[in-house]
């Protein structure tokens, strides 16, 4: 992989929380104080009840796979060395869906419902990636 | 919104020659487009009194953008809006247009669009991406493959049936001689399969060309719309709906389903049913969105969009001639533009070989928003019109 010549993150106010946490290598969302509501992406207002109340939960990195594709091709120079790369969009135990990659088994193995947990990727010091791994049983 | 139903047409139409031509900005596309389909409704500058043009891809902040084309063409503009839905826009346009006629506040509006390079290649220019560029999932393609992916799983959708839609729009393309594709003849479902994936679980003819071009159409009051040139094509149904999907699901929502209500609204102020369409423009910026729509404007049941859509029915000739010019897929990417131009000309019965014999009432659907940003935000636009 040519490592990084990929887009970064880069945060707003409201996104900055999830990365830090994220660097510190803990996937956390936003809980409303209202509703319950586990969100994501991270927001300054629960979109189902309009608190503005919020504390970040620790989340169990927990989750299955929702879906998942194979890029055949790279919109993106930085991506060409990873193709065919796949991503997936994991739903965490908590609810909430987020797109990651599967690393650690091959394309091939990828199926919906696929258990996975979290699996930090750190890209440098600033960033750290949350991805997804199966779930050996 | 009954009383808005017959009470404002389409009376003009036109499209730029387009394709893979790189002679015009999208200012050029869209003035362009702007002469034609005035002069198509027999009408002149001092008739034009609104303004209505789709913000370009990319466009970064262009303020006044829509005030912009008017000026370039000395309109005497009491009412102008740049408005931006991704591909719902061209259908939403035609009904703002109405409200704004309906509302007082101008007579005749035309709507534009022009477009100069690929809307899906400069995506990762665009902010708030943070949560899928990392990951590499890029683009309209992307999200368009993860749905594709929920509705073989979920409903067993194959393929081969994505494949039947692709050889349905390009069997009509090589009916309309402007289509982009039209000089490449037609396709087999032996050509789909075997064409290179792109995002799987899709393939390169599963996705829809790049074109530059534009293109317009001019709204006025069905009263008015009788002294011009053309027969009126009448406004009966309107619809729009917005969604958060996919990551961030409406409740009780787990798929790709956000169309709905706009269906049903439109279905609603029409008094009328999917049955009684004689003609369909379905958005098709890649197959398994004409699957999905199929089903959620209810032209079949939820999950057997592929099935339906298997048999050639979509064809022109067949049972529901749907984009009947080609479509996204091979006519060439206009926006939706080219949905509402090809609908105005079957209701006008302009359309030579591939004419869809007595047509008299078109749907016509509009689909765009964000789909590489966090939630996915998509729209939804629709249209019924129908020949007086
Ligand atoms: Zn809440």
């Amino acid at each position: 992989m040519s490592e990084w010549e990929k887009f970064l993150p880069k945060p707003t106010e409201d996104t900055e929380p999830y990365w830090d946490y994220c660097r510190k290598q803990e996937l956390r969302m936003q809980k409303c104080k209202g509703c319950g509501l586990v969100r994501f992406p991270p927001s300054v207002i629960c979109p189902r009840c309009w608190s503005l109340g919020h504390e970040w939960v620790k989340l169990s990195g927990r989750g299955k796979v929702w879906s998942w594709v194979i890029f055949h091709q790279a919109f993106y120079p930085g991506y060409a060395d990873d193709v065919p790369y796949n991503t997936a969009i994991i739903e965490l135990e908590e609810g909430p869906r987020l797109h990651a990659n599967v690393i650690g088994c091959r394309n091939e193995e990828i199926y919906i419902e696929m258990p996975v947990e979290v699996a930090f990727e750190k890209v440098d010091d600033e960033v750290t990636l949350p991805k997804f791994r199966p779930v050996l049983s | 919104m009954a009383n808005l139903k017959d009470q404002y047409a389409i009376v003009g139409a036109g499209l730029t020659k387009f394709g893979k031509i790189f002679d015009k900005s999208p200012v050029g596309f869209t003035l362009e487009g702007i002469k034609l389909a005035v002069e198509d409704a027999g009408l002149s500058r001092d008739d034009i009194d609104g303004l209505l043009v789709a913000m370009p891809a990319m466009m970064g902040e262009e303020h006044a953008w829509a005030a912009r084309i008017g000026a370039l063409l000395e309109l005497p503009l009491t009412f102008s809006y740049t408005m931006d839905m991704g591909g719902a826009t061209p259908v939403a346009m035609v009904q703002t247009a109405a409200l704004a006629i309906a509302a007082g506040l101008c007579k005749t509006v035309v709507c534009a669009y022009g477009h100069s390079e690929n809307p899906q290649g400069a995506a990762f220019a665009i902010p708030n991406l943070e949560f899928t560029m990392p990951y590499g999932d890029i683009g309209a393609t992307a999200l368009q493959a993860h749905i594709a992916r929920r509705h073989m799983h979920e409903f067993g959708t194959r393929s081969e049936q994505l494949g039947q839609v692709a050889v349905a729009f390009r069997h009509n393309a090589c009916l309309n001689p402007d289509a982009q594709m039209f000089s490449k003849g037609p396709i087999t479902l032996a050509d789909h399969q075997q064409s290179r994936w792109v995002v799987e679980p899709l393939r390169l003819l599963d996705c829809c060309v790049q074109t530059c071009g534009g293109g317009a159409v001019v709204v006025t009051s069905a009263e008015r719309a009788q002294d011009l040139k053309h027969p009126p094509v009448l406004i009966s149904g309107m619809g729009q709906s917005h969604s958060a999907e996919i990551i961030e699901p409406w409740p009780g929502k787990t798929g790709h389903r956000g169309g709905i209500p706009a269906g049903r609204m439109c279905f609603e102020m029409a008094g009328m049913k999917p049955k009684d369409m004689d003609v369909i423009q379905i958005y098709d910026g890649f197959t398994i969105l004409v699957i999905t729509s199929l089903e959620n404007y209810g032209f079949c049941p939820i999950g057997e969009g592929g099935p339906f859509a298997e048999d050639g029915k979509l064809k022109v000739g067949g049972a529901l001639p749907c984009c009947t010019a080609g479509g996204l897929l091979s006519e060439g990417h206009l926006m939706g533009m080219g949905h509402v131009v090809e609908g105005v000309r079957q209701l006008r019965r302009q359309c030579k070989e591939r004419q869809v014999k007595d047509a008299e009432i078109c749907f016509v659907t509009g689909y765009g928003g964000a789909p590489h940003t966090y939630p996915v935000t998509l729209c939804y636009s629709t249209l019924i019109l129908r020949r007086p």
